[in-house]
């Protein structure tokens, strides 16, 4: 009977090749006719790289025949997200900024995920620069939701949450500012976790706001997540990025865990808030009841600042998204202003044609909120309460071991169908305070919704550096949703796309 | 024009420093690994952290910030545990990045101060109206304004707003500064408050091509090099204390003396790893309010700060005597033409966006750690010139020039073991004047021109026995310099032994005074000039070799 690459995890594959069932050029060949097959239908990329894909596999299967020990995640392909710079690669951000900029340097994280084994197979669409929350601000072309090609992925990550959601691969990188894996892993039905903040190396990754961002994996199963965490972890800090520490625990180590006797916050403002869809709200109504049927108990915690956390955010994120897009003026590398009189017309003209609109907005909104006079009101402000929201969050904690709340408040919407920015920025309501708190959060998939026929999601979030205990929670919750009779987890790959293209030879 | 001497009865100069000085001697840049050479190619020594590509981050160099610790506690700074780096932003092709990463509202040294000794003529800038109650009035009225005479970030650093972070800002510690008191001699002693020191990353270099004078005017076009981009970069803003051009350029040698002594920098003014701007503003003598100032750039070597500063007082004197006023403005020393010409009108303070760099995590220095720099700093100028004054009793002022470079201290020591009194400066004199000149016309440094120090030794002992003169000494000195031999045996071998044997040289006195009786007469009549041809003439009649002290006196004796 034929196998498809979309039915397989990454631990499945991994093993596969291990044990000689299937080669991992045959899994890599697999991954690039899925996405032949069905890119059309959901634009998850930017680029495809079916070389240097091809290339590492081969590496995998020389080393197998060679006799050596394989890393853990050989020749399974993943997607990069396009802000993560792979020498072979342009790295766009899905920018006119950048449409022809090749990377130089490869990104630690992808560096890491190359040396546990796995193949890229490809850069993946998101919102220009990671602003955004549908992946429809990408100047190249949208991404389409594997569920309903007529609506969005969600954002930024949205093309490697589309990518692992349409089974083109079973594992995807993005990024996280405010909420940019977390929200599109939920509006794609797959498992999405943004690790705690200075867990995995920001090196290489063209940073948005550098004290909200990071970098965490997609995947279908919460155990291929805890396999990737390994791999972008597991070699320890990196010595290139500041602000990276030591997080040295084995993710998949108890990820099975019985969670019996520990204790599950829930935050009642967040599930009473405005514009949470009732099919949200039972689904992750229905989460805590699971959690509960398997012991846990489930205690009320209160986030004080919490109203604070957006606006905060709108604050800190454009402050340092106008800071490090600075650099983008033309003159060294990427888009330049033909014909112009001078240095200011080049770089003011480079900009202005190079970016597009909310990447535009983001930065004038940051500029000002630095300028002088107007830094107090709003910045050190943003910083203040931010210094309350994390105290919030550690004295939650000091009540419960995780927090489970919604992800996203509804589940995907059309192309088009929110045109308010600010509309836009209250979506991201359940995922941005912990950005701000800097710990981690995974969104974890619970089926289709009542009423919509779209995947819904819930959300779990730990203390800093507990991350190991959030998915093993996760795990819980998939767990109590996997099929009993065929093992088959709550969601796999979108029906639409099932068994298109990706046959293992 | 008037004189400077004449502008400062009427006027008080209120002059205060920004001295950026590269870590030179750290072999990595600032944030990056890249190597930290002033010698490679254009753009040669890159990477993704130092041309500002997309993804790369910083992380601070450890040693640096050793440096930078080292040079504010050299400097009576206060050491800031807590302090952290912020982005300045400006577009210019020179900053990768767009955006500058230095310090904010606390650096990582504040509030220190070096005591000046004003000597010899320089002392006599300061007019005898700038001591006592008219300087502590002054002083207290221009730190007053402080922040904002001395640094362009003040507007962005907003006081007050931080709190916490502001609460190692709150002052001096003044009881040990003492006012300047004029002595007999008309030196004085000046403390100059040094208001911090902070860490920043160089800029690139950009080369002009086409325009004149490699300025960007007319250029044709620019060529950007970033090799300097990411360099170490440590900036020193004095208080506004200082008040006559000597007493800056005496600042700028001194604070050189140290860091070279620390080892931090090579501290080339000619190459522009020690750069300084000067601000100066005028005011009426016993005025406190304070004048608008100028900034003054190009002033890269001592002379250039002395005189460039000097032209700028007299310039606004002149300005403000016919009542015109002073803009504030950045000016360009033109030492070719001896005038400086306005480079940029500020008419409204930069919006430079300071804020915290988030990529850096804000620091928070042990006391272990500030213990280990304070343990690295070598003995320092002032302390090691006390030292070679009391301990080999040499001049002052010699052993100031000595104590000021590291590598000539130690020739200096190693000389002069074991001697003091005459020959330890008659070791003190050949440094300071036979050595100094011979390095100047030779490849290479003091420590691999070929003298030895064992012959500078022996050359001072045989001038302190006086064996030979000052003249032969000289002599002596170029021949050892070529041949590498000892002095002795060159003195011996040439038969340039002085003769300082009464009886011998008695016979020349009468021979020339019998030849020159003209001029014995005169001097006999009153004109002492003549006693120096007469003692000439004895020379020459010795073949250089008679003792010219001995000389003198014979022939004082013989004439009376």
């Amino acid at each position: 009977m034929a196998q498809y690459i979309d039915t397989l995890s990454a631990a499945r594959i991994a093993a596969g090749i291990k044990a000689g069932e299937f080669s991992a050029r045959e899994v890599a060949q697999a991954s690039l006719d899925a996405i032949a097959a069905r890119e059309d239908a959901v634009q998850a990329f930017l680029q495809v790289c079916p070389e240097l894909a091809l290339a590492a596999a081969d590496r995998v299967d020389a080393a197998r025949a060679a006799g050596g020990e394989l890393p853990p995640l050989a020749g399974v392909p993943f997607a990069i997200k396009d802000n993560m710079n792979l020498v072979g690669t342009r790295t766009t951000c899905a920018s006119r900024m950048l449409e022809n900029y090749e990377s130089v340097y490869t990104a630690t994280c992808v560096q890491r995920m190359l040396d546990a084994g796995c193949v890229p197979v490809g850069k993946a669409n998101m919102d220009e620069f990671a602003f955004g929350s549908t992946t429809d601000s990408s100047a190249f072309h949208p991404t389409h939701n594997p569920w309903d090609t007529e609506r969005v992925p969600g954002g930024s990550s949205g093309g490697s949450a589309a990518a692992v959601a349409a089974g083109e691969v079973p594992l995807a990188l993005g990024s996280d500012t405010g909420g940019s894996i977390r929200q599109p892993a939920a509006l794609c039905g797959v498992v999405g976790m943004k690790p705690t903040y200075g867990a995995v190396s920001r090196y290489g990754v063209v940073a948005f706001g550098s004290s909200l961002d990071q970098v965490g994996p997609f995947g279908r199963t919460v155990e291929d997540v805890a396999l990737a965490m390994n791999a972008l972890t597991g070699a320890g800090k990196d010595p290139y990025d500041g602000t990276s520490q030591d997080c040295p625990v084995d993710f998949c180590e108890h990820l099975n865990d019985p969670i019996e006797g520990r204790r599950v916050g829930i935050i009642p403002a967040f599930m009473e808030a405005e514009g949470l869809t009732p099919e949200m709200r039972a689904a992750v109504e229905a989460a805590a009841r699971e959690l509960e049927n398997q012991g846990a108990e489930l205690v009320e915690v209160d986030l004080p600042h919490l109203d604070a956390a957006i606006a905060a955010y709108y604050v800190i994120g454009p402050a340092e998204a106008f800071s490090n897009l600075a650099r983008f003026d033309g003159i060294r590398y990427g888009y330049q202003e033909p014909d112009c009189a001078n240095l200011d017309a080049q770089s003011s003209l480079s900009r202005a044609h190079g970016f597009g609109p909310e990447a535009k907005r983001r930065q004038m909104l940051g500029a000002y909120l630095l300028s002088s006079g107007v830094y107090d009101k709003y910045y050190y402000a943003a910083q203040k309460a931010r210094t309350l929201i994390t105290a919030d969050y550690a004295s939650a904690y000091e009540r419960c071991d995780v927090i489970l709340m919604p992800s996203s408040p509804r589940t995907a919407w059309r192309h088009g169908e929110i045109s308010d920015p600010t509309q836009m920025y209250l979506a991201d309501l359940y995922t941005i305070s912990i950005n701000i708190a800097g710990n981690g959060g995974v969104s974890v998939p619970l089926g289709l919704g009542a009423d919509s026929g779209l995947p819904v999601a819930s959300q779990l979030v730990g203390p800093a550096f507990k991350d190991r205990t959030m998915l093993m929670f996760a795990r819980a919750l998939e767990r109590g949703l996997t099929d009993a009779a065929t093992g088959a987890p709550a969601l796999s790959v979108a029906p639409a796309f099932a068994g298109k293209g990706g046959e293992l030879a | 024009m008037k004189e400077l001497s004449e502008v400062l009865k009427d006027w008080e100069a209120v002059i205060g420093l920004e001295i950026h000085t590269e870590l030179t001697t750290l072999e990595t840049k600032m944030f990056c690994n890249c190597k930290n050479t002033h010698d490679a190619k254009p753009n040669a020594n890159v990477c993704p952290v130092c041309l500002g590509l997309p993804g790369a981050l910083p992380v601070p160099n450890k040693r640096a910030i050793e440096s930078i610790v080292k040079a504010g506690l050299a400097t009576n700074c206060e050491v800031q545990k807590h302090s952290m780096f912020y982005r300045k932003h400006y577009f210019y092709p020179d900053m990768a990045k767009n955006f500058q990463t230095t310090q904010g509202p606390v650096a990582f040294c504040m509030h220190g101060h070096l005591d000046l000794e004003v000597t010899g003529r320089g002392a006599a800038e300061r007019p005898e109206c700038a001591f006592g109650a008219a300087e502590a009035q002054s002083l207290a009225s221009a730190s007053a304004n402080a922040v904002g005479l001395s640094t362009a970030m003040a507007t962005q650093m907003r006081e007050g707003s931080h709190g916490g972070a502001l609460a190692g800002m709150s002052g001096y510690n003044t009881a040990n500064l003492a006012l300047p008191e004029r002595h007999e001699d008309g030196s004085y002693t000046v403390p100059i408050r040094i208001l911090r020191i902070h860490m920043e990353e160089d800029a690139a270099k950009m080369v002009h091509v086409g325009g004149e004078e490699g300025r960007i005017a007319a250029a044709s076009e620019s060529l950007i090099d970033y090799n300097r981009c990411g360099t170490p970069l440590i900036e020193l803003v004095t208080e506004p204390d200082l008040r006559t051009p000597e007493e800056a350029r005496l600042f700028m040698e001194k604070l050189r003396r140290i860091f070279l002594t620390l080892g931090i920098s090579d501290c080339s003014m000619e190459h522009g790893s020690m750069r300084c701007d000067g601000n100066v503003s005028l005011r009426r003598r016993g005025e406190t309010k304070l004048g608008t100032k100028t900034e003054l750039k190009n002033l890269n070597s001592f002379k250039a700060l002395h005189d460039g500063l000097a032209y700028e007082i007299c310039r606004q004197a002149e300005v403000l005597e016919e009542g015109g006023i002073i803009y504030q403005e950045t000016r360009h020393w033109e030492p070719g033409r001896k005038r400086t010409v306005v480079m940029r009108v500020k008419e409204t303070a930069d919006d430079y966006r300071l804020f915290p760099d988030p990529d850096l995590a804000p620091f928070d220095l042990s006391d272990e750690f500030i213990a280990h720099c304070a343990a690295e700093i070598p003995e320092l100028p002032d302390a090691k010139r006390d030292r070679y004054e009391t301990a080999f009793g040499i001049k002052r002022a010699d052993a100031e020039q000595i104590a000021g470079d590291p590598e000539t201290a130690a020739f200096f020591e190693a000389s002069a073991e074991g001697l003091s009194g005459k020959p330890a400066q008659a070791v003190a004199n050949l440094i300071v004047n036979e050595l100094a000149a011979y390095l100047k016309g030779v490849e290479g440094g003091i420590t691999d021109c070929g003298i030895a120090p064992a012959q500078v030794a022996s050359l001072a002992k045989l001038l302190a026995e006086d064996a030979i003169s000052s003249n032969q000494a000289h002599e002596v000195f170029g021949l050892m310099a070529e041949s590498g031999e000892d002095p002795e045996k060159i003195v011996d071998e040439r038969g340039m032994r002085q003769v300082s044997d009464a009886g011998a040289l008695q016979p020349i006195v009468d021979e020339v005074l019998e030849r020159c009786a003209d001029q014995a007469q005169q001097y006999r009549d009153g004109n002492q000039k003549v006693l120096g041809f007469l003692v000439g003439q004895c020379m020459k009649e010795s073949r250089g070799q008679g003792n010219p002290k001995l000389f003198n006196e014979l022939l004082r004796a013989s004439l009376s």
